[in-house]
């Protein structure tokens, strides 16, 4: 058997009283894709950032390749979030430096890549999500699709071994969000190991191993997505799911 | 005589020698190789305040401007005695005593009486130079005033805090008494009829009126001990030996009445030469060097206080371990107790309470001083600039394994900068203006090269008008580049 790529053990997270992750304990394997799913205000995306410890655990563990994350130095920290490609619902590119800058950065000052190695990189990173011709145009001016699949080139430059996507289409105009998800799904099937926050039931049919229901702090349903959708467990998620159009 | 202290430096003075009480009084007192020790050095440094003809003023010799006057030549002949070099520096006459005490300088000789508090702090020699007092009245008034008694109802001006000043106020009854600063504003009040009569030391009101031809001076009568008339030299508190072998120069001096008959004829000279052109253009190379120095503080200072500035913006957002809490603590302190203290406090303690353990030069002091307030203004800026900048950056930054500094460096303060640019842009500007305020030490800034222009020409106002033009050509042109490149900065 292989080993997970995040592991999690009783994992909770509180922000003063407010307990927004109480117990959560999943795995997540090489190649798998998990799409999380859930009621705004769930948890969903205090427990993405759990992962990468941008927001730190008040108790448990979060393990990356086997290694616990709560227990190493913020040094050695920043060295496992080199492996976390992250993509947020607001892109959160640099205004100030051309996608191609963007792209170039984390590698250059990070893993101290030779701009002309960095740049071509970039390029075909470019290339992959189709905006080779947007090299070097300043974020402002992209629409908010071309924006998200500059976020994720530039997540992919860092060579990570696991993408998570927070809301990635939430706040795109609904005739862009194909173009992102059509990417996300290409990087599935290279064989990316990804966990996905979203809203997208078709996306989470078609592309997920595994679905993941949270509310109220918990994994209430670790599924198929073709069990979890046509046959909900608990109450929760059959009222999520009733409330949801799809 | 002049006998101005403020009581901001008497109070820096005082803490200087609590905080610091190992000085040079102490270690003096336990052995006295004060004598010594100038001949060591083979130069002796005299402090004076050149505002003051005909005791010591600025003049223009041979187009370059040096303090001249009859002090000036006495403090020659002393050193010429001590076997040694004079070097003149010039500061204002608030100053004199604490540079004296911290040993910027070795002797002060600036027609400073030796009243019995300054004898407490200082040693001096036998006196000098015996004066007295004169008022200075408008020609056109001089049927109406005949001594300090004429002045009922009226005002009289003084140097604020000198003995005239004080005479005024004690031996007038029913007159105003009034006091400004410098000598040569006082003069302007009163030829704008602002002021009825100044009081002030009799070679000084004969130069005066030497000088121009619609003011007169009439005796003042004021009833004077010696001590408010003498002048006298100051050397730092059990230096016997050296006041000891100065006093014999001192003694031959007033035995051949060198003062009447050789120093106050020279300094005389100077003052004619003064007058044959008090045209503003004859003093440009004044203003230039002026326009010079307050350029390089405020350019020096700018660069520094932006350096301090980011380290103390970080510092102040410093968090996680106690040492990092503490740091941020002492940054918060230090710019809550900057921006709450005077700029001018800040320049004199740096230049006289450092200059107890290193010796600073005045333009250095100057420069570290304001640097050290700006940076405290600045790094407020540069933290409110930090703050925003949108949280997602950082948290795109970080998940891309950039450490928090590379974060920090690469992400967040450049696009933080960009936001402050207007706001360091208006503290440069700012600081164009406000570093005139280390005149007060010495540095020949506009504002101090204009006062010298001034007491130079016997002009009150036209040396003022020019610095007020040049300041805002200075101001002008600094916004528009930095304008232009806030301008070329919106690329995005
Ligand atoms: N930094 C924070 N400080 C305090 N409370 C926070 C913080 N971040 C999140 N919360 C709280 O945690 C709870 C869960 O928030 P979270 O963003 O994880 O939910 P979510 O499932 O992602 O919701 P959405 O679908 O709206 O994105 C909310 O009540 C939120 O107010
Ligand atoms: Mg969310």
């Amino acid at each position: 058997m292989t080993k997970p790529v995040i592991e999690v053990e009783s994992l909770a997270k509180s922000f003063g009283d407010n307990h927004v992750l109480k117990d959560i304990t999943e795995k997540v394997e090489p190649g798998q894709v998990i799409v999380v799913i859930g009621p705004s205000g769930g948890g969903k995306s205090t427990f993405l950032r759990c992962l990468n410890l941008l927001e730190t655990p008040t108790s448990g563990k979060v393990a990356f390749e086997g290694q616990d994350l709560t227990s190493l130095d913020s040094k050695s920290v920043d060295s496992l979030r080199e492996k976390m490609g992250m993509v947020f619902q607001s892109f959160n590119l640099f205004p100030n430096m051309t996608v191609l800058e963007n792209i170039k950065l984390a590698p250059m000052k990070v893993k101290g890549v030779a701009d002309a190695e960095a740049t071509k990189t970039a390029h075909e990173l470019l290339q992959r999500v189709g905006l080779e011709d947007h090299a070097e145009a300043f974020p402002a001016s992209l629409s908010g699709g071309q924006a998200q699949r500059v976020a994720i080139a530039r997540a992919l430059a860092m060579n990570p071994e696991v993408m998570l996507f927070d809301e990635p289409t939430s706040a795109l105009d609904p005739e862009m969000v194909g173009e992102v998800l059509n990417v996300m799904q290409e990087l599935a099937q290279e064989g990316m190991t990804m966990v996905v926050v979203t809203h997208e039931m078709g996306f989470a049919k078609e592309v997920a191993d595994r679905v993941w229901f949270m509310a109220d702090g918990y994994i209430q349903e670790n599924n198929t997505p073709d069990e979890f959708f046509n046959h909900p467990q608990t109450e929760r998620a059959k009222d999520f799911l009733s409330k949801i159009i799809m | 005589m002049k006998k101005r202290f403020g009581i901001v430096l008497a109070i820096i003075v005082a803490l200087l020698l609590t905080v610091v009480p190992l000085g040079q009084n102490q270690s003096a007192q336990a052995a006295d190789d004060s004598l010594e020790k100038i001949q060591k050095k083979g130069v002796l440094v005299m402090g004076t305040s050149p505002d003051y003809p005909p005791y010591e003023f600025q003049a223009t010799v041979k187009g370059k401007s040096q303090v001249v006057g009859m002090d000036v030549e006495i403090g020659k002949k002393v050193a010429k005695d001590l076997g040694v070099k004079l070097k003149v520096k010039s500061m204002s006459f608030d100053s004199l005593l604490v540079a004296l005490q911290t040993g910027k300088v070795d002797m002060i000789i600036s027609g400073m009486n030796p009243t019995p508090a300054r004898r407490k702090n200082v040693d001096f020699t036998h006196i000098y130079y015996q004066g007295g007092y004169s008022i200075v009245i408008n020609k056109t008034d001089l049927a109406k005033y005949k001594n300090k008694d004429s002045f009922k109802g009226g005002t009289l001006g003084a140097q604020t805090g000198s003995t005239q000043y004080n005479a005024i106020k004690k031996q007038t009854v029913g007159t105003t008494s009034k006091g400004m600063t410098s000598q040569s504003d006082l003069i302007l009040a009163l030829q704008s009829h602002k002021l009825d009569g100044v009081a002030m030391e009799k070679p000084s009101a004969e130069a005066y009126v030497s000088n121009n031809k619609q003011l007169a001076a009439i005796p003042s009568n004021f009833d004077l001990s010696s001590d408010a008339t003498s002048s006298a030299i100051a050397f730092r508190k059990g230096s016997t030996s050296l006041v000891n072998e100065v006093n014999k120069t001192v003694d031959s001096i007033k035995k051949q009445n060198l003062v009447k008959k050789q120093y106050l004829p020279a300094a005389g000279k100077y003052l004619k030469t003064n007058t044959v052109n008090t045209s503003m253009t004859h003093y440009w190379k004044a203003f230039l060097t002026g326009i010079e120095y307050t350029l390089i503080i405020t350019i020096c200072s700018v660069f520094f206080g932006f350096i301090l500035g980011i380290l103390l913006s970080l510092a102040r957002m410093a968090k996680g371990n106690p040492f990092k809490t503490a740091l941020r603590w002492l940054a918060t302190a230090y710019v809550e107790f900057i921006r709450g203290t005077p700029m001018m406090v800040q320049v004199m303690f740096v230049y006289f309470g450092l200059g107890l353990f290193v010796n600073l030069p005045a333009l250095t002091s100057g420069i570290i001083a304001i640097s050290l307030n700006s940076g405290a203004y600045i790094a407020e800026y540069i933290r409110g600039g930090i703050n925003s900048v949108n949280i997602g950056q950082t948290e795109a930054a970080r998940s891309l394994g950039m450490s928090n500094g590379a974060t920090m460096r690469y992400v967040v303060l450049p696009q933080a900068l960009k936001n402050i640019w207007p706001s360091l842009g208006n503290e440069f500007i700012t600081l164009i203006k406000d570093s005139s305020i280390v005149s007060i030490i010495g540095v020949t800034e506009l504002i101090y090269q204009s006062n010298i222009v001034r007491s130079d020409t016997y002009r009150g106002v036209a040396p003022i008008v020019v610095i007020m033009v040049l300041y805002f050509i200075m101001t002008f042109t600094a916004s528009r580049i930095l304008n232009y490149f806030e301008r070329r900065m919106q690329h995005d």
